[in-house]
């Protein structure tokens, strides 16, 4: 039997006049987790799907298992040897029936013998820890949970080839990670191949092998190392006074710059290390450097530098007038909140939340699915009262003046609340409208957000059909129209590329230090949390961490030890004797693993006796594992002493 | 076809639907609330008619001819109006329908055996009862004026007044209403409900039920797997079916217990029937459901296909007959004329097969069609 598992070639697919995928070869062999990694709309889903055989498409030709798939009849001959978990959290589950009837009724619709089936279903609970939630309703689960029953469901049959369609969107890292762990283990185990999507860059790590998909055009294709090759270059990290003179002039040199908090970092192309670092340190002449260094670039750094040659529009100029208001940045409290608490019946949604955000500061929240992230901003926004604490948001009491916060605060939620019928001026006019702006306030900032935007152009353009970075922009500019001194934003960037990604916290630092406006950030993206200069951990509703990335790397470091990446053949089959052995913190990455231990020597000993001779390879620590390490952590905590 | 796939799928739905509040809701509550609303809104029986008089003439003849209306059961009395502008008010206001003007000299032109004349304002806002109103009024008035002439020709001949009426009338007209003697117009809406309530809810359970599997994405379980297009069909419809038999008792017996309609017919002919006929619009259901992609569009296409047929083109109002020659062609085409003449003919003429196999034969090859056009339709590796 050939080991090729799917083969594309020319694949093509339309949707009427508009193209999704064009002129594809993929090859996929059989063992290989192999990823396709891509922004919303880049054509991955319809790929997977034509894979699957539940689509037809226009060109090219699509072997899989060997079977050439060009009508109903021959797709229906692959059916039984292929599991698909379409996209969405859970959306093919059926949310009145329990997990278990959920199992069942995949294994029943694939006539899996019972007692096999029986088994098969006990193991797989087992693996994904549900089987102790068998009995409970789908539709109660978290999005963690259901993601892994959709996996279970996809497995029940024993499948050769598991499709999943971006498993992990909409799940917060820890469960991110779990479901990582969980796929290379079956993997690993039964001999899968398995090809998943997903929008996160930085999970690329975890694929075998990948094609980084760009407007249904496959950029580059091969392991992560190979794909780093494709734009050399190395990432240059810095913190420099004053921060927006040093990001003027390397911005003019090296687009792909952006600030992260205090810091700066930047893509610089250039093979040579000490040369990269040479040319930055010229730029930054007569300015005082305080820390430089120089990393790896990630996954995501060359992905924008492979999409920047094709695409200038993207960074925004720098003005290069700092606006005087910058220099109050860091006096006046923009929001604040003490011991709030938020009741719904016996449930704590919301336990005991407080911190401080100033004009002018960038505020990262962060926590898991269900952490209460959105009933604090519910709260602060004046949406929901609540049932304990008090608060302050630019300048009115909560408790009070709910109105008064609300024409006083931007908001921009994840489903970007634009009317998609109306066109670019209209929806700005409408939401000037709704704040009670007179004509003429109405297009100064009409101007306003057309420039900050970079909608110019677009004017007319239905909303609909923006690209998702400049719709996103739009609805920026739509929770601005009003110039409020407080913006919060929920989930602002899911779904869009790392390009808009980055074009947009380009607008939100210039923002904050420019216009002194504080912003209050939920994401995601861990990457973005790196841009924050404060961060709040919630979990249950407590926050457990309030600090700068900095400093919150800097906690972990101190408490769990240096982060090293193993590399072996078989990474994921060291995890359990990893931890048997005393080491905690131990995650799958990729073709690699993880470990944070203050005794490196240890861990190598330990490894050489598992047959590993490549010594560990210190890595700087990223917010994900900062993120990941704290919730498991405090998972393993309420779980083993009593929680309350 | 593999039972094993059918039942799994059937006993999937089955609970989605007993679990679903708002499904279940939909699936069993909603047909019999239908049957009631309608039963007890939409009868089409014209009595009560509240009206009033404005008497001029105030004799004794004026209050006779007043007292005939009165008197009837199809006109309840509001009272004396002063003239025709506070009757014009009257009627303006809803309070009455039918305003009588009796002129003055009323009582005395009779007398003199002249012809007198009454005016009549019929609130005309509603047509048919308007037509249906005068019709009364007319039959009224024949009958006063009938008797005025008998007593006529009795003073005049020395007849008594029953033989004087006896020579008037030589011809009288016997009227014997069949199927439905009392003429009572729930005898036959409700087994023409029976018809709208099973032409809108298994299409619109089917649609809903299926278009949800394509909107939330579970569908692609069904189009990854091995099960075959017939497999999902049978067992996805399959107790969309069985709920739509247990509203065919259900429906049957609020007409014959609720509003007391007889049934003569036989119910190993009726209930065989109704199923094809539930077969037939819960193809209209799948068909509906492999053309649209959201639930919405479902709803409101569904609503469009199933409505309008039921209510215009099915004799649920107008008799087919009375169509004009366009809408009388669309009415053949539509399965709801055909099943009226089934309903109706179980519950009213007794009729069996042997007179209605015709229409039968119809929805058999009706529902056949939309089954085998939505098996065709509906494909595990669509374009989008």
């Amino acid at each position: 039997m050939s080991d090729t598992i799917i083969k594309a070639s020319g694949f093509g697919k339309q949707y009427g006049a508009q193209v999704a995928v064009q002129g594809l070869d993929l090859d996929v062999r059989r063992g290989e987790l192999y990823g396709l990694i891509g922004p919303d709309g880049a054509g991955k889903s319809s790929l997977m799907k034509a894979v699957a055989g539940v689509l037809s498409f226009e060109h090219g030709q699509l072997e899989v298992f060997g079977q050439l798939l060009d009508s109903e009849r021959h797709a229906e001959a692959i059916k039984g040897r292929i599991g698909l978990m379409p996209q969405g959290l859970g959306q093919n589950l059926y949310g009145d029936l329990s997990i278990e009837e959920n199992v069942d009724f995949f294994a029943r619709l694939r006539l899996v013998p019972r007692a096999e089936a029986a088994a098969r279903k006990e193991q797989l609970l087992a693996i994904t820890r549900l089987a102790a939630f068998r009995h409970r309703p789908m539709k109660q689960l978290s999005g963690g949970m259901k993601q892994k029953l959709g996996l279970v469901c996809t497995l029940i049959h024993a499948p050769q080839l598991i499709i999943l369609d971006e498993p992990t969107t909409g799940v917060d890292p820890v469960s991110r990670r779990d479901f990582w762990a969980i796929l290379a283990r079956l993997i690993a185990e039964q001999g899968l191949t398995a090809l998943v999507s997903t929008a996160y860059m930085d999970e690329a790590s975890r694929f075998t092998r990948m094609s980084l998909l760009h407007q249904g055009r496959k950029l580059a294709e091969g392991n992560p190392a190979q794909i780093l090759q494709q734009a050399p270059g190395w990432i240059v990290q810095c913190r420099v006074e004053p921060q927006l003179t040093a990001m003027q002039r390397l911005a003019v040199c090296w687009p792909q710059c952006e600030a992260m908090g205090p810091e700066i970092r930047l893509f610089v192309p250039e093979a040579d290390q000490p040369a990269a670092r040479q040319q930055v340190v010229d730029v930054l002449q007569g300015l005082e450097c305080q820390q430089l260094d120089v990393l790896d670039a990630e996954l995501e750094d060359v992905f924008v530098a492979m999409l920047g040659g094709k695409q200038n529009a993207a960074t925004v100029p720098v003005d290069l007038l700092a606006h005087t208001r910058s220099e109050l940045a860091g006096r006046e409290l923009a929001i604040e909140a003490k011991g709030l608490g938020k009741r719904f019946g016996d449930f704590v949604a919301v336990g005991d939340v407080s911190f401080q955000v100033r004009q002018g500061e960038i505020f990262g929240l962060l926590g898991a699915n269900g952490a209460g992230k959105t009933t604090a901003i519910k709260m602060l926004t004046g949406i929901l009262p609540p049932s304990s604490g008090s608060g302050r948001v630019a300048g009115a009491d909560m408790q009070q003046a709910g109105a008064l916060i609300k024409s006083r605060i931007g908001y921009m939620s994840q489903a970007f609340s634009l009317y998609l019928d109306l066109s670019v001026v209209e929806n700005i006019r409408l939401y000037a409208g709704i704040y009670g702006l007179d004509r003429k306030a109405r297009d100064v900032r009409l101007q306003w957000i057309l420039d900050m935007a970079g909608l110019h152009g677009h004017e007319n353009a239905l909303a609909a059909a923006l690209p998702m970075g400049l719709r996103q922009r739009l609805a920026l500019g739509c929770a601005l129209v009003h110039q409020p001194r407080v913006l919060f934003l929920d989930e602002p960037t899911s779904g869009v590329d790392p390009l808009g990604r980055r074009a947009f916290w380009d607008i939100l630092f210039r923002l904050s230090r420019q216009d002194g406006v504080a912003l209050l950030v939920t994401t995601h993206y861990m990457s973005e949390a790196e841009h924050c200069d404060h961060l709040a951990l919630m979990f249950a509703g407590r926050v457990v961490a309030d600090a700068s990335p900095q400093q919150m790397k800097q906690q972990v470091l101190t408490e769990a030890g240096q982060l090293y990446r193993v590399y072996a053949d078989h990474a994921a089959a060291l995890v359990s004797p990893l931890q048997a052995a005393g080491f905690a913190n131990v995650l799958p990455y990729g073709s690699a693993l993880h470990v944070l231990t203050p005794d490196v020597e240890r861990l190598q000993q330990v490894l050489r006796t598992l047959g590993v001779e490549r010594p560990p390879q210190p890595r700087p620590i990223a917010m994900e594992d900062v993120f990941v390490q704290r919730v498991s952590q405090l998972e393993a905590q309420s779980q083993g002493g009593g929680q309350p | 076809m593999n039972l094993q796939r059918v039942l799994a799928i059937a006993s999937k739905e089955w609970r989605e639907i007993v679990r679903d509040r708002l499904f279940f809701t939909l699936a069993f509550v909603v047909p019999a609330l239908l049957m009631l609303l309608f039963g007890y809104g939409l009868s089409l029986d014209v009595e009560n008619i509240p009206f009033a008089v404005v008497d001029h003439d105030r004799s004794a003849a004026s209050r006779d001819y007043a007292y005939r209306f009165i008197d009837s059961r199809y006109f309840q009395f509001r009272g004396y109006a002063g003239d025709e502008r506070d009757a014009a008010q009257l009627i303006g206001s809803g309070a009455v329908r039918v305003v009588l003007v009796i002129p003055p000299q009323f009582g005395k032109t009779l007398a003199q055996g002249r012809p007198a004349a009454i005016q009549t304002l019929v609130d005309g806002s509603f047509p048919s009862r308007a037509m249906t109103t005068k019709g009364y009024v007319a039959a009224i008035n024949a009958a006063f004026s009938l008797a005025a002439v008998a007593q006529a020709v009795s003073h005049a001949s020395g007849l008594s007044q029953q033989e004087a009426l006896a020579q008037l009338t030589p011809i009288a007209l016997e009227s014997r209403y069949l199927y439905n003697q009392s003429v009572s117009s729930i005898w036959s809406l409700a087994p023409k409900l029976i018809m709208v309530i099973l032409m809108l809810s298994p299409p619109f359970l089917t649609a809903l039920g299926v278009v949800r599997e394509k909107e939330n994405g579970s569908i692609f379980n069904i189009y990854a797997s091995n099960v075959s297009r017939g497999e999902f069909l049978v067992g996805k419809l399959a107790p969309y079916v069985a709920i739509s038999s247990v509203n065919i008792l259900l429906l049957w017996l609020l007409a014959v217990l609720l509003y007391q309609v007889p049934f003569k017919g036989s119910l190993l002919f009726f209930l065989p029937a109704t199923l094809v006929y539930v077969l037939c619009t819960t193809g209209i259901g799948l068909l509906v459901s492999v053309l649209v992609r959201t639930q919405v569009a479902a709803m409101i296409v569904t609503m469009v296909v199933t409505m309008i047929p039921a209510v215009l083109y099915s004799g649920l109002i107008i008799p087919i007959v009375s169509l004009g020659s366009g809408a009388h062609v669309v009415a053949q085409l539509m399965p709801a004329m055909y099943y009226t003449d089934i309903v109706v003919g179980c519950f009213l003429k007794g009729v069996g097969l042997m007179s209605l196999w015709r229409p039968l034969a119809v929805l058999a090859v009706y529902a056949c069609l939309l089954f085998a056009a939505g098996y065709q339709l509906f494909s595990k590796r669509p374009n989008i």
